[in-house]
């Protein structure tokens, strides 16, 4: 092949609209150079996709195309959500065997307390829907779905604190500086969308009870991959998206004038130097144009329907809440926005657990019914991956005082649970056990790389073989050592 | 990455040449066997299959039960070959389960040519010495610069050649930008142009090397390199302060400091002979990397992974290797062993930083910038003199304990305890550390009458003192009673006319009287509690208030007691409170846990009360945190200054301590205070870290550098980091002098002769230029280490001054620019777009250095991701000059940099950044159309021009110049024209607008120009800002 036009369908393929961008359309574009057509870069690439894949993704065809991310920062107790140890209320502060600790490690939060007393969960379980999974009381709402999703209450990290785990389940690697996994995503899947970025991030607020942990935006960073892939941060206050609104007094006609004029002047700068990259730029100053229409559009609610904002909760209507980030979410799927993570925080319950835990799933659970139940009502889930983590579990002994009705739960990575529903997902599996502590796992396993793996897989990627090489390795998002698919949660 | 290295073969050995072209191990056959085969079959021992290595000719040919890789010359026998050729899935190599790909047609090509041709290895071309290569022959004259020489050298073989040259106004803007990361005036550029005399350029490279931003600009690589920050990184990413070492790293290089000291002085500058205090400051580079004091974590990981990255950024910036690929097994393309690796760490393992960061500003060791040496000696006179008077205190305390051990017994409940705060002399105060504040004297000896102690306060006339706590004490929160006293003594002869007691609050408190109630006048008695008739004269009275009645109540704060007088003669003695605390241990004056939980809340938040940052920095670290030693060194401190039982009787030691204390505490609140490295006694053990485990701790390792690097001299028992930093920088090192003027080159020409800068081992790119890069490196080494002179070089070579025009035939042929027929044309960095702008709107400020501002931001960067306790949690935004000083002395917090960075590449500083990325994306089309600073700038730039008193087109052909350094065309002043009368016509219409597009930024528009012209400019100049040739350097 002629090297150049490989080089420009390779600036086409993967710089040209690069980023989070548009397609251009709409706008008259008659001051593409000539020069540049002759070139091999007309109106086709014009017309290409905006967020391209690369070559060959995805690996084989795949169930889920999209992905919703809900992290549960902080690490939220299994123990008082979906692993039901009914045994432990009769062993209320008894210490914890030794044969089950076996002298791991503990965080020096607790290595120095005396004792490590066991306290069982004050909260209900009750068994829900045809597969009879156990749920807490404390997630009425998300109880009611458990036949669509797959509960996995045998997922482990390496990490113990907060920073490191954050920073391993969201990039592989507690080591801050690999890609998150949304840009691993955007990098390899790109997006059908041409009017919104591939992969976009939101924080929502959480309640000022609660204590909550630091995010790092290293939890949406690329990493070595090309910081186009970077997660753009929808903002529930200021701008949406960054420096969207014009300056104060410069409405949308003054902008497109002197867009027109800066269009021109480009094109003289492109015909001067030649460079590819100037014509990128008159594309993305178009893009940038209408984003500047299209993100106001999408934060706009007006269109939704009572009956769906129901679904989320009275709070949808509170901008920045959990249930309006459900709702952006799933307003981005429908848009074919490829990744949408939500980092709620606030799940750090040391102390005081029974009752900021409660706060903390009031804040959540209509919310993670109201996005599946929109999904599925659309026909969304079929192709949306959604997943439910935090970065580790807590301690089956209480952290300071044990009390009848009061206790907090250190981090513990050994166990943990995390919940998948959607696209490639087989609906009313739980997978995996612990012991009668929850403390090991004792049957079926999942890593962090496992699950990577796994979701991977879902949207039709071979985790193996999905590398980027930086620094000399062949950087992998599910690491060194063999991952496994969780096969038994597939459909 | 597959396209890229394609390519790359294809342009060194084009296929069709193959049959006469020498095939050589090092640019044809180890990058193939790289990709492919060293995974199994290279280095790393672990993880070797059938014990075949590829990487060393002996391992290649050894035979293995009859087998041999390679039989040079002959393919029939070379199981490699017939291994790459077979047609068997479970024979052929690579396998198919390692998803590599099979070897394409030219790859097994170049292969076979080379078995045929003998197989000969080599080193990996990075580690063998840097050779003495000659210049080639001029093609172009004698007076052809030496690197256009190479680099014609190598273009003719393509049949290509350096482009003509730049126009001057495009160059001049170039080499502006690059050497000082600012644009040209036109005046400069009419300077420039105007100067006919041969070496013109050579004269302006020179006056922009002289310049002060030069070295800001310089300077900020090297900060991205080393992961300079004003955040800790990690958990709660609280403020660090270390920015006397930015401020060193940018007068590094606007001095011209040669390298090798540069980097001796970053790696040891705290083990040189008697070093100087700039040099300390350098040696700030070790502690730059991230850390922590995250609750719960552990010391062992923590104190790991401060070494781990310490050693990987050091081997990264300095030598290009990618060191941490052995820190869980030997390297697996690089001949790096573990065991190398950690000797390598080992050489960090003396820094006597402890692993935490304690979530303080200043974690020790630290240094206290003197402004002159009198200041310095007056601090190290403090420091030498309050060690043992600190011991004077702690002695004397521990006799009164071992008297009488109930003394430090405090129980769990209520308590009613007496504490003094002056008896013999009152403190200076946390506002006033040099000088005590209000009148009167101490004063001792015969004739003076004393309560207690051997001093009495002498105040005479109409006067007032605050008596109020000291630095190391905590404010005192009312938990349950609190009855303030002092004792006076009003002279019989001249009496006063009253005297007063009043608590210092933020508070609204009530003064206390007694005497002539309105002698302080009417506000304050209509105010003022009346207590009674003045005291007994001609003996001492005990006067007592209480905070309930003055006004305070629970969880109300003070800080002191105002002692005062309304004429005549009064002593005033032992001065303090009676306090009933409902619990004890929860009192920090008398439980040290409940006086470091008081301070820690406090310190999280920025510390009310300064504290010397020793002490600070113990009460940051959790119990669990502290070692042994430390603990007893906080109880001590605890017990000598704040326990209240203690405090009268220790009155006298006390006394001289907290004097001095005072004035150390005033020293590092006032002068640059920086992080910088220390040497412990004894280095802590090194062990290799199985599986780069931290708790897997395996074989002592000694401190030590790679085999496969030339032998490094000790000048001790071990190998210390000046050994090491010694050692980076002898002329024999093959890979520091390479990597360093590979970096130049890129900071430059926008990418390396290597194109992996950070890894010149057999994964990273080879150069393009070998004998260009061994060229440089040597003049570099020739030259000592001067870096000015090797940008001088860079910058008149006509390789860097010629056009940067790409035509259709350039792109086709070289892409990617590797072979330099044409310059580069760059998307400018993060900084410099955002100092750009500013200088063209005329609001940049030139001072230089000092604490980092916070310039404006966006609502809701930090608080969205900022941990609850972190003081980085709410970004407050600076105001007047601090909006506009250049980014390099912006504040940097890590876990969320600012957008104007973030947006153009700019890295988070987690990690060291040898290069950064050039997106091109829509966020940065919105960044800068609209962010404040692009557009108050676009603002400020319409005023200058405005202001200007000429026609329209003379504005627009002299604003255009600014942008670009060139004049418009006869087209482009067209397009500017229609685009103002555009914005005119619409602002004419439209004043209301118009006031707010001026009213952007917290500058002040000038009002002397017509509202509707000045916004229609503001938009012309937003345009000029915008523009592709400005954003650009071309």
């Amino acid at each position: 092949m002629n090297p150049c036009h490989e080089y420009l369908n390779h600036l086409t393929r993967r710089q040209f609209f690069s980023g989070a961008g548009l397609a251009l359309g709409g706008v008259g574009l008659n001051w593409i150079a000539p020069s540049l057509r002759g070139a091999g870069l007309g109106q086709d690439a014009l017309n290409a996709r905006v967020h391209p894949p690369q070559a060959g993704f995805p690996h084989f065809p795949a169930k889920a195309k999209r992905i919703i991310y809900l992290h549960m920062n902080g690490g939220p107790s299994q123990l008082d959500t979906f692993d039901y140890k009914p045994g432990l209320q009769e062993r209320f502060d008894q210490d914890l065997p030794a044969s089950i600790r076996q002298g791991q490690r503990i965080t020096t939060m607790t290595s120095g307390q005396t004792r490590f007393p066991v306290a069982p969960s004050i909260f209900k379980f009750a068994q829900h829907g045809q597969s009879g999974a156990w749920v807490s009381e404390l997630l009425p709402q998300t109880a009611k779905l458990v036949d669509d999703m797959a509960i996995i209450r045998s997922v482990s990290t390496n990490a113990i604190n907060h920073d490191p785990a954050c920073t391993f389940l969201m990039t592989g690697s507690e080591i801050p500086g690999r890609a998150s996994i949304g840009s691993w995503l955007s990098y390899g899947l790109g997006s059908e969308n041409n009017d919104l970025p591939s992969f976009v991030v939101l924080t929502p607020k959480f309640s000022p009870k609660v204590a909550a942990q630091a995010l790092f935006t290293r939890m949406w960073s690329s990493g070595p991959l090309p910081t186009k892939h970077n997660g753009v941060a929808l903002r529930a206050q200021g701008d949406p998206v960054l420096f969207l609104e014009n300056p104060q007094g410069v409405d949308a006609g003054t902008r497109r004038a002197m867009l027109d004029s800066l269009g021109k002047f480009n094109q003289l700068s492109l015909d001067r130097y030649g460079d590819p990259e100037t014509l990128t730029r008159i594309a993305q100053y178009e893009m940038a144009f209408r984003m500047q229409t299209s993100v106001p559009e999408l934060t706009d609610f007006s269109n939704e329907s009572p009956a769906t904002l129901d679904l989320y909760g009275a709070k949808v209507k509170e901008s920045g809440s959990f249930a309006a980030s459900c709702l952006l979410a799933r307003r981005m799927i429908e848009r074919n926005v490829r990744v949408v993570q939500i980092l709620h925080r606030g799940w750090d319950q040391h102390g005081t657990l029974p009752e900021h835990l409660k706060i903390q799933c009031m804040d959540t659970d209509q919310g993670c019914f109201g996005l599946l139940t929109d999904l599925k009502q659309r026909g969304l889930l079929d192709d949306t991956l959604v997943v439910w983590a935090g970065e580790f579990g807590r301690t089956v002994y209480s952290q300071g005082a044990l009390t009848r009705t009061n206790y907090g739960r250190d981090h513990h990575p050994r166990c943990f649970s995390v919940w998948v529903a959607g696209g490639g997902i087989k609906g009313g599996v739980v997978h995996g056990e612990t012991d009668d502590y929850s403390y090991n796992v004792v049957k079926d396993g999942v890593s962090l790389h496992d699950l990577n793996a796994t979701l991977l897989h879902c949207l039709g990627i071979d985790h193996s073989r999905f590398t980027f090489k930086s620094q000399g390795l062949d950087m992998r998002l599910s690491g060194v050592e063999p991952a496994q698919i969780v096969k038994a949660i597939l459909a | 990455m597959n396209f890229r290295r394609l390519l790359f073969i294809g342009f060194l050995a084009p296929i069709g040449a193959l049959a006469e072209e020498k095939i050589f191990f090092n640019e044809h056959i180890r990058p193939i066997l790289a990709d492919n085969c060293f995974a199994c079959h290279g280095a790393d021992a672990g993880h070797r299959k059938a014990d075949r290595r590829l990487d060393l000719a002996e391992g290649a040919t050894m035979d293995l039960k009859g087998v041999r890789a390679i039989v040079p010359g002959d393919l029939e026998k070379s199981e490699l070959w017939q291994r790459i050729i077979s047609p068997h899935e479970d024979e052929v190599m690579p396998p198919p389960a390692s998803h590599k790909l099979p070897l394409k047609a030219a790859q097994r090509a170049l292969i076979k040519k080379w078995i045929e041709q003998g197989a000969v290895y080599q080193r990996h071309w990075s580690y063998e010495p840097v050779a003495q290569v000659p210049v080639p022959a001029a093609a172009g004259g004698a007076r052809e610069h030496p690197v256009d020489r190479f680099i014609g050298a190598r273009l003719a073989s393509r049949k290509l050649a350096i482009a003509k040259a730049a126009s001057p106004e495009t160059l001049f803007r170039r080499v502006h930008l690059d050497l000082t990361g600012l644009p040209p005036t036109p005046e400069e550029i009419d300077a420039f142009l105007a100067d006919r005399k041969p070496g013109a350029y050579e004269r302006a490279v020179d006056r922009l090397l002289a310049s002060p931003r030069y070295g800001e600009h310089f300077g900020r690589y090297w900060l991205d390199a080393v992961r300079y920050a004003d955040t800790h990184g990690l958990h709660l990413d609280n403020v660090r302060q270390i920015w006397p070492y930015r401020d060193w790293v940018v007068n590094a290089f606007n001095r011209n400091l040669s390298y090798d000291q540069f980097t001796i002085e970053q790696l040891a500058g705290d083990m040189l002979p008697q070093p100087r205090i700039d040099q300390v400051v350098a040696s700030g580079y070790n502690r730059n990397h991230l850390s922590t004091s995250e609750g719960g974590a552990i010391e062992a990981e923590a104190e790991m992974r401060n070494t781990a990255d310490r050693a990987d950024t050091t081997a990264a910036v300095w030598m290009g290797l990618t060191a941490n690929c052995a820190s869980c097994h030997d390297h697996k393309f690089d001949p790096l062993t573990q065991r190398e690796y950690y000797s390598l760490g080992a050489i960090f393992k003396g820094l006597a930083d402890r692993p935490w960061d304690g979530n303080v500003r200043l974690s020790g060791p630290v240094a206290v910038i003197a402004e002159n040496p009198v200041q310095q000696s007056r601090i190290d006179a403090i420091t030498a003199a309050i060690k043992p008077l600190e011991a004077v205190v702690a002695a004397r305390a521990s006799q009164l304990v071992d008297a009488d051990p109930q003394v430090m017994k405090v129980a769990k409940g209520p308590l009613t305890y007496e504490v003094i705060w002056a008896e013999d002399g009152d403190m200076r105060t946390p506002g006033n550390l040099l000088g005590i504040e209000g009148a009167g004297e101490w004063r001792g000896g015969a004739g003076v009458p004393v309560v207690g102690g051997v001093r009495a306060l002498r105040m005479e006339g109409a006067t007032a003192r605050p008596i109020a706590f000291t630095a190391g004490d905590v404010n005192l929160v009312i938990k349950g009673e609190v009855k303030p006293f002092a004792h006076v003594y009003p002279d019989p002869v001249n009496p006063p006319r009253a005297i007063s007691l009043e608590l210092i609050s933020e508070e609204n408190v009530r003064r206390v009287i007694w005497g002539d109630r309105e002698a302080f006048g009417p506000a304050v008695a209509a105010s003022a509690i009346f207590a009674g008739p003045l005291p007994e004269l001609g003996r001492y009275t005990r006067l007592q208030i209480t905070a309930c009645e003055s006004g305070l109540t629970e969880n109300k704060t003070f800080t002191g007691l105002r002692l005062a007088q309304s004429g005549g003669l009064v002593w005033w003695d032992r001065v303090g409170a009676v306090i009933t605390t409902p619990n004890a241990l929860d009192d920090p004056l008398l439980s040290q846990d409940a006086w470091a939980r008081t301070l820690r809340t406090g310190a999280r938040a920025f510390a009310a009360v300064p504290l010397r940052h020793d002490v600070n920095f113990l009460i940051g670290l959790s119990g669990t945190q502290q070692n042994a030693e430390e603990k007893t060194w906080i109880a001590a401190w605890h017990r000598d200054y704040i326990f209240a039982p203690l405090r009268a009787r220790l009155e006298p030691e006390v006394l001289a301590v907290r004097q001095l204390l005072a004035e150390q505490v005033h020293y590092e609140i006032t002068l640059p205070v920086t992080l910088v490295s220390g040497e412990r006694a004894e280095p802590l053990p090194a062990r290799i870290m199985i599986r780069g485990q931290y708790d897997q701790p395996g074989e002592l390792v000694t401190a030590g550098t790679p085999a496969f690097l030339p032998p490094i001299e000790k000048s001790g028992p071990r190998v210390t980091r000046l050994d090491f930093a010694r050692w980076l920088v002898s002329p024999v090192h093959p890979l520091t002098a390479r990597v360093t003027v590979n970096r130049f080159w890129l900071q430059i020409f926008g990418s390396g002769l290597v194109r992996t800068p950070a890894d010149f081992g057999t994964q990273g790119e080879l150069p393009t230029h070998p004998e260009l890069l061994d060229w440089l490196a040597s003049e570099f080494i020739r030259g000592g280490w001067d870096v000015k002179k090797m940008v001088r070089l860079l910058v008149t070579s006509q390789t860097y001054r010629q056009d940067s025009r790409a035509t259709p035939a350039l792109l086709e042929i070289d892409p990617a620019n590797k072979w330099w027929a044409r310059g580069p044309r760059l998307r400018l960095d993060a900084e410099v777009l955002r100092d750009q702008a500013l200088a063209l709107g005329g609001l940049l400020r030139s001072e230089m250095g000092g604490p980092p501002v916070r310039p404006y931001q966006p609502v809701n960067i930090w608080e969205p991701v900022a941990f609850g306790g972190s003081n980085t949690k709410t970004y407050t935004q600076d105001h007047d000059a601090a909006l506009y000083r250049r980014s390099v002395y912006s504040f940097w917090k890590r876990t969320a940099p600012a957008p104007a960075m973030a947006n153009f590449d700019a890295p988070s500083r987690e990690n060291f950044c040898v290069a950064r990325g050039r997106s091109n994306t829509p966020l940065q089309a919105l960044a800068l159309m609209n962010d404040v600073q692009q557009f108050e700038s676009a603002r400020g730039f319409a005023e200058r021009l405005l202001l200007r008193t000429s026609s329209d087109p003379d504005r627009l052909a002299y604003a255009f110049r600014c942008v670009t350094a060139r004049l418009p065309t006869f087209k482009e002043s067209g397009l500017l024209a229609a685009t103002l009368a555009t914005h005119r016509t619409h602002f004419g219409k439209n004043a209301e607008a118009a006031s707010l597009v001026i009213a952007n930024g917290e500058s002040k528009p000038s009002a002397a120009l017509p509202v509707s012209e000045f916004a229609a400019w503001t938009m012309v100049a937003n345009l000029l800002l915008n523009l592709d040739e400005t954003v650009t350097r071309n």
